[in-house]
């Protein structure tokens, strides 16, 4: 089926930005009828949004689509299902309580007979695809009672039924055991053969390796290379993604740190499907980062340190003594700090003031008399004044609601939260997500000098560069182990994109 | 509508993001301010129309004892908005603590001072019990308060079967018609302590600020260490209380406990806050604002008596003044937000 002339698809010259940030710089595309195609690179190098563009989520600023040689404009989600293209996310769009048939058929134009649906016209046409699939369960049965694999199932059968000729999953055994996975597999060689293409996004460059026909690299959204089948091992795969072979990051030396008993420790940390088997030290006055793919486990570790989610088995240690993680509160009050993720929907209260942002956090430590409930406007003050000067905070004062400020201040911000005299270990996620470069510096800068006032601060980063840049010690995490450790000068960008990509499930690579 | 929009696309740079700030200005200052503006109207209007009746001393304590049960209800109301949540079940508290204190104060002839605290107990934990549904058993609080606010219904249907003998005794009713401050009545002073201990708490407790970092954004003040849950069930419990002390002032106000007779106290308590929420901030839920929403209210009415309208038209003034004061408020912290 496969003809090398002429692509099925193709992208040229496609670009994005998102708020002076590239996401995609020039990309060029060639899709074939039947083909695997496998699309990989690093978090953020523009992957998924490549994708979104295809599905008509995200609108491009430059760039051509063509099927067949014509041009199509893909501005919505329906545009890119008539062009044929099907797309399964991660989270599977599917509702939870309809069956497989209604789910296959849901937004299609069903057969009707005396204006009412036609059930049982519509359920062949849904069949016809569950079997191509190899679906070998009830039809009938409520979504939400199928395994995530079966649920696979339905999305592909729903693609078919929509005469799909390209359908694109993204990390589509991120949650699939491996028998499961490689009965996907089975169906992707068969769909390929159909003359169905599939475009496969995956971190898992063993299965892209052995499953596509082409693979396409992605670097700082750019396409970096394009290779045929056997053109690569996984080895030549990994320095295609991290691209510069070595680099020699600016990382700020911050002088010998003395790494005798720990301070915070996680023992065989395990929850959920995402955290496996944690097990790491913090010490006092270090820059930990916690590298890793996006999935790994890292945010689930720290919201675990934190007491916001329950442990299945393990412990975290503070100070030689173990840590009930029962929750945030405990956590608080013995000093432990997270800095989250999700800037605006965890961390900010919008609406309110810097200083009010920067105290909530400390309520109790500001009333005006011990013991009474009441607060102190001036103790409420001078710590939000002192915290504004100490960080940097850009801002007219501590009343100016905290919506209006940039990223990289509202970011501060949180991070000031935490600040007191009683604070041993803090988590930063994802500290400067977002945030322009200069305001990214004074961020790394804060979270040095917490470092040297004796914090032990853990900083959770998607940048390798971030991480070689700032950290004095990194733990990688890959699929919920914990892949390899690097100290000082062994911290490259390559090392830890190579350690991100381990697969510690048959007991880890180093 | 359209057309104006388009045309304004039309006409270049500076001109329109002139034009657009100042109507957007226009919208804030309106939605934050309308509300003072209108009551402020009324009562203008009314005095230059009816100088005898409306403008007097009397009339205007006469305004303020009515609306001091609505604006107690009102603000506890207001403290479980602020965590971002609803109680249904006011009205149906109030009415249920009014049967229930004068069946323990006339029946059982317990003496006051011990009767009423005990009601007001009684309110707390009844608020406290909501707020366990909500936060630890997840119910969805409009299904949850509404079945307790139903259930209580059905109990003090039984509660009042039994016969009340004796009177109710001076000392009760006094608690309503007594004026213990140069002629101010009662109501209004318990109204004044009542709404000043809310404010305080809200706005200089940490209980306070927890409470609103709960209602602005829950995650967050889960992730800052604020036990949610905890300060979700006490503004349930201060809106229990609330609605006890409501019930018991319009029962020694009756001079009896009566089946149902505060559950319409619920319409103008959401009525009133959500008019509140569009006075001085953006669609905030906050005291002062409760105050103002309860005083439109309760002016409007008696305008509505001293011109002499038609019954049926005092309901529609309440739904009306509902539809609208939400409509202000979301309009409000929409343009904050623009």
């Amino acid at each position: 089926m496969q003809s090398e002339s002429a692509a099925w698809l193709t992208v040229r010259g496609l670009s994005k930005q998102f708020g002076g940030a590239q996401a995609l710089t020039a990309v060029d595309l060639d899709i074939h009828r039947g083909e695997v195609h496998g699309l990989v690179g690093a978090n953020g190098a523009g992957k998924s949004t490549l994708i979104r563009c295809l599905a008509g989520v995200t609108t491009p600023d430059e760039g051509v689509v063509t099927i067949d040689g014509e041009e199509v404009k893909i501005a919505a989600p329906r545009d890119a299902e008539d062009a044929g293209l099907a797309f399964i996310h991660q989270e599977l769009n599917l509702v939870p309580h309809f069956n497989a048939v209604q789910n296959m058929l849901l937004g299609t134009k069903k057969a009707t007979r005396l204006g009412l649906i036609d059930w049982r016209k519509s359920r062949r046409k849904a069949a016809e695809a569950a079997e191509r699939v190899g679906v070998n369960f009830s039809l009938d049965r409520r979504v939400d009672e199928l395994s995530v694999a079966e649920r696979w199932l339905v999305m592909i059968a729903k693609a078919l039924v929509r005469d799909a000729n390209m359908i694109a999953m993204d990390e589509p055994t991120a949650s699939l055991s491996d028998n499961e996975s490689s009965q996907l597999f089975d169906i992707i060689r068969d769909l390929a053969s159909d003359g169905v293409a599939i475009l496969y996004v995956s971190h898992r460059l063993d299965e892209v390796l052995d499953l596509s026909d082409r693979i396409t690299v992605f670097r700082d959204g750019k396409v970096t290379d394009r290779e045929v089948r056997g053109g690569l091992d996984k080895r030549g795969l990994v320095r295609a993604i991290a691209g510069r072979e070595v680099t020699a990051a600016a990382r700020v030396d911050r002088g010998p740190i003395v790494r005798d008993t720990p301070l915070f420790s996680a023992r065989n940390v395990a929850a959920g499907r995402m955290v496996k088997d944690v097990s790491f030290d913090v010490y006092r006055g270090e820059v930990l980062g916690l590298g890793g793919l996006v999935g790994a486990g890292r945010t689930e570790v720290a919201r675990l340190a934190f007491g916001a989610d329950k442990l299945d088995s393990g412990s975290f240690e503070l100070e030689g003594k173990p840590v009930p993680p029962r929750s945030v509160p405990a956590a608080v009050n013995a000093g432990i700090g997270l800095v989250p993720e999700e800037r605006r929907s965890q961390g900010l209260m919008l609406d309110k003031s810097v200083g009010w942002n920067i105290n909530v956090g400390v309520l109790k430590s500001l009333r005006s008399v011990p013991g009474l409930p009441f607060m102190s406007g001036a103790k409420s003050r001078t710590r939000a004044l002192g915290l504004i000067d100490q960080l940097r905070i850009k801002t007219p004062g501590p009343n100016q609601v905290i919506g209006g400020l940039s990223g990289g201040n509202q970011q501060k911000a949180l991070i000031a939260r935490w600040l007191r005299p009683e604070m041993k270990v803090l988590f930063l996620d994802e500290p400067s997500r977002g945030v322009d470069i200069g305001a990214r510096q004074e961020i790394h800068d804060a979270i040095r000098r917490l470092a040297d006032d004796g914090v032990g601060t853990v900083v959770i980063s998607s940048d390798v560069e971030e991480l070689a840049s700032l950290c004095d010690r990194v733990v990688v995490l890959s699929e919920g182990n914990v892949s390899g450790e690097l100290v000082g000068d062994e911290i490259t960008e390559n090392k830890i994109i190579e350690l991100s990509y381990a697969h510690t499930d048959q007991g880890g690579d180093e | 509508m359209n057309a104006t929009l388009t045309k304004e696309k039309a006409v270049t740079g500076p001109e329109i993001t002139d034009r657009h700030r100042r109507r957007r200005l226009f919208l804030v200052l309106l939605s934050r301010y309308g509300t003072l503006v209108g009551l402020a109207a009324m009562i203008v209007v009314f005095s230059i129309r009816s100088p005898t009746t409306f403008l007097t001393l009397p009339n205007f304590l006469n305004i303020l004892n009515q609306s001091s049960l609505t604006a107690i209800i009102a603000a506890g109301l207001t403290m479980t908005l602020v965590v971002g949540e609803f109680d249904l079940s006011i009205g149906y508290v109030a009415s249920f603590a009014g049967l229930l204190v004068v069946g323990f104060i006339a029946r059982d002839s317990l003496p006051v001072l011990i009767g009423v605290p005990l009601v007001l107990l009684i309110g707390a934990a009844i608020g406290t019990t909501s707020g366990f549904l909500v936060t630890k058993v997840r119910i969805n609080a409009v299904i949850a308060t509404l079945g307790v606010g139903t259930i209580l219904t059905g109990v003090g249907f039984a509660y009042s079967a039994f016969p009340i003998a004796a009177g109710v005794p001076a000392e009760f009713i006094q608690i309503s018609l007594g004026k213990l401050l140069v002629g101010i009545p009662n109501p209004i002073i318990i109204m004044i302590v009542v709404l000043a201990i809310l404010w305080i708490i809200l706005n200089r407790t940490d209980l306070g600020q927890k409470m609103q970092a709960v209602g602005g954004n829950i995650e967050a003040a889960r992730l800052s260490g604020i036990r949610v849950d905890r300060v979700k069930i006490f503004a349930f419990a201060t809106a229990g209380v609330c609605a006890a002390l409501t019930g018991i002032l319009l029962s020694s106000l009756l001079g009896s406990g009566t089946l149902a007779a505060a559950d319409g106290y619920l319409l103008d308590a959401f009525a009133a806050v959500f008019l509140g929420s569009a006075t001085l901030r953006d669609g905030e839920f906050h005291i002062v604002g409760t105050l103002v929403g309860v005083l439109i209210i309760a002016v409007g009415f008696n305008g509505l008596s001293i011109f002499g309208a038609p019954t049926f038209f005092q309901p529609i003034f309440k739904g009306a003044i509902l539809v609208l004061a939400v409509g202000l408020s979301t309009l409000a912290r929409r343009y904050a937000k623009a």
